[in-house]
């Protein structure tokens, strides 16, 4: 409980357990959906707003919200407008925005250690501007996804027929990609864009192994987030690693823990 | 005496479908009303699903217009009138978290709008459309993990705990054994008999349901015949509007 005593640990610890609750909850949506890979695409595309931020003396973490909310739009319109395979369309975003950044950060020609703190997350690094920023975007998000969990699921399991029964299928996947897109921006601070994916896609794929119907599915996936979360940041403060880097290895461990208690 | 109509659940008319250059459907004009048992017949890649997909919103006519319990489906939003078990619903992927009891709650969903949370009513409801469909004792398990005929009960299950009133199923017995077949087409003569549920059903074993159903629509990119079963279910007829030789065997289950 000693870490507990330094400020920073106290703002790391609000941010990630925010983060883990925020993560798990979209993420069992995109899972079911078969569009794991929409966050991975979307944290890269949150590293070039990083890169932009830092070239232009702008918030990174602003800058993030911003490029990861169009992107995330596009990839939808892309989806649902255009009849792209959304597989085909991540990976053009993924590779895309890998590559933008990369030039982006070349002209600025500093691959610093702030940049470094994005890609794989800094306990350090969460200011108390951060925790106002994630507080006020993670409620928006998390009332979101409360008040639509019902139809997120329907469409999951049958897209089809929550059409059919007048759901507005189109500006409910919308929605979806927006939250997921600021929630992934808002947990470069801690996770690191290279890793957030894992804090998404790792938790309701473990949680699923138990069969257990989909809300105690949701509920599991945040236990096993806040965990992680909470292992991560510990052994991050102790042996001065990476946070987002143990994060995932915690995240790991519950899922390989998932795949013996529930051999098939 | 005032006059006796029977209200139209489904009217289409002149209605066109194409996608790109290849036509659809053509000039199809038909009409389904309340308490009807229909179905729909006709050869593959005919159309028929399309015009389901279209009554359902789920397509937009290329021209035409359709109306749903009399009011012109862009503005029509009452879709828990309508229940819904689209073609292949009953395949589901194993490891898909969902029980029986979440399933057929979603059947509820549109009804209780946005902000709505479970209230005494639909948890009635999803009791009595599981209890209905006999599949109340499986309400815990996944959805997954039951065989053919058991989830496409449960797929009935969700179409009626909204309390439609009029019923579409599209080829419902895909994968399916054929003792949950009869035991599907006797549950669908009990809800349009005595639940006096309006039935639209897609198949191609129309010979089953002969007796039960009360308009037959035949489908080939337009609507070529809309009868009574007994005057088109002769060989010469489904000869004709197959385009290859057909015997009809009638068999009463």
């Amino acid at each position: 409980m000693e870490m507990l005593h330094y400020p920073f640990m106290q703002r790391a610890f609000i941010a990630g357990l925010m983060i883990a609750l925020l993560a798990a909850t979209s993420g069992s949506f995109i899972v079911l959906r078969r569009y794991s890979l929409l966050s991975e695409t979307l944290a890269h595309v949150s590293l070039v707003g990083v890169s932009v931020g830092i070239l232009v003396g702008i918030s990174p973490l602003w800058m993030a919200v911003v490029a990861s909310l169009i992107a995330s739009w596009l990839i939808e319109y892309l989806r649902s407008v255009h009849g792209m395979y959304s597989d085909s369309v991540l990976a053009i975003f993924l590779s895309g925005s890998l590559a933008l950044a990369i030039v982006i950060v070349s002209l600025s020609g500093s691959f610093n250690a702030s940049l470094f703190s994005y890609l794989f997350g800094s306990i350090l690094s969460v200011s108390s501007e951060d925790l106002m920023i994630m507080g006020g975007f993670g409620s928006l998000a998390m009332g979101l996804l409360i008040v639509f969990f019902k139809e997120l699921y329907f469409i999951a399991f049958d897209e089809e027929v929550a059409r059919a029964s007048g759901l507005k299928v189109v500006w409910l996947n919308f929605m979806l990609v927006t939250i997921i897109a600021v929630i992934i921006a808002l947990s470069i601070r801690v996770v690191g864009t290279l890793l957030i994916g894992a804090l998404m896609v790792i938790p309701p794929v473990s949680a699923i192994r138990f069969e257990v119907g989909f809300f105690y599915t949701t509920l599991l996936s945040i236990a096993i987030a806040l965990l992680s979360v909470v292992m991560g940041l510990s052994c991050s403060f102790f042996f001065s690693l990476p946070s987002g880097a143990t994060i995932v290895l915690a995240l790991l461990l519950f899922f390989v823990l998932a795949l013996v208690m529930n051999r098939r | 005496m005032p006059l006796k109509f029977s209200p139209s659940l489904f009217e289409l008319r002149d209605l066109y479908f194409s996608k790109g250059e290849n036509a659809i459907l053509k000039a199809v004009s038909m009409k389904v009303l309340a308490g009807e048992y229909c179905a729909i017949i006709g050869p593959n890649g005919g159309g028929k699903t399309t015009l389901i997909r279209l009554m359902m919103g789920l397509e937009k006519p290329t021209s035409g217009s359709i109306s749903l319990f009399g009011i012109p489906q862009p503005q029509f939003n009452a879709w828990h009138k309508i229940g819904y078990v689209p073609q292949r619903s009953a395949l589901v992927d194993a490891t898909f978290p969902a029980t029986v009891r979440e399933v057929v709650a979603m059947g509820r969903y549109a009804r209780r709008g946005i902000f709505g949370w479970e209230n005494r009513s639909d948890k009635e409801a999803i009791e009595e459309a599981m209890e209905h469909m006999g599949v109340s004792d499986l309400r815990h398990r996944l959805i997954g993990h039951l065989s053919g005929g058991q989830r496409q009960r449960v797929m009935i299950a969700r179409a009626l705990a909204s309390h439609p009133e009029v019923l579409i199923v599209d080829e419902p017995n895909t994968g399916v054994d054929v003792e949950s077949q009869h035991r599907f087409y006797e549950l669908l003569r009990f809800l349009n008999k005595t639940a006096h549920i309006a039935i639209v059903f897609i198949t191609h074993d129309v010979g089953v349901i002969a007796e039960d159903i009360s308009k037959l629509f035949f489908v080939n990119q337009t609507l070529l015949l809309s009868q009574t079963p007994q005057e088109i279910l002769s060989c010469d007829s489904m000869s004709r509007l197959y385009g290859t030789p057909a015997h009809v065997v009638c068999h009463n289950h």
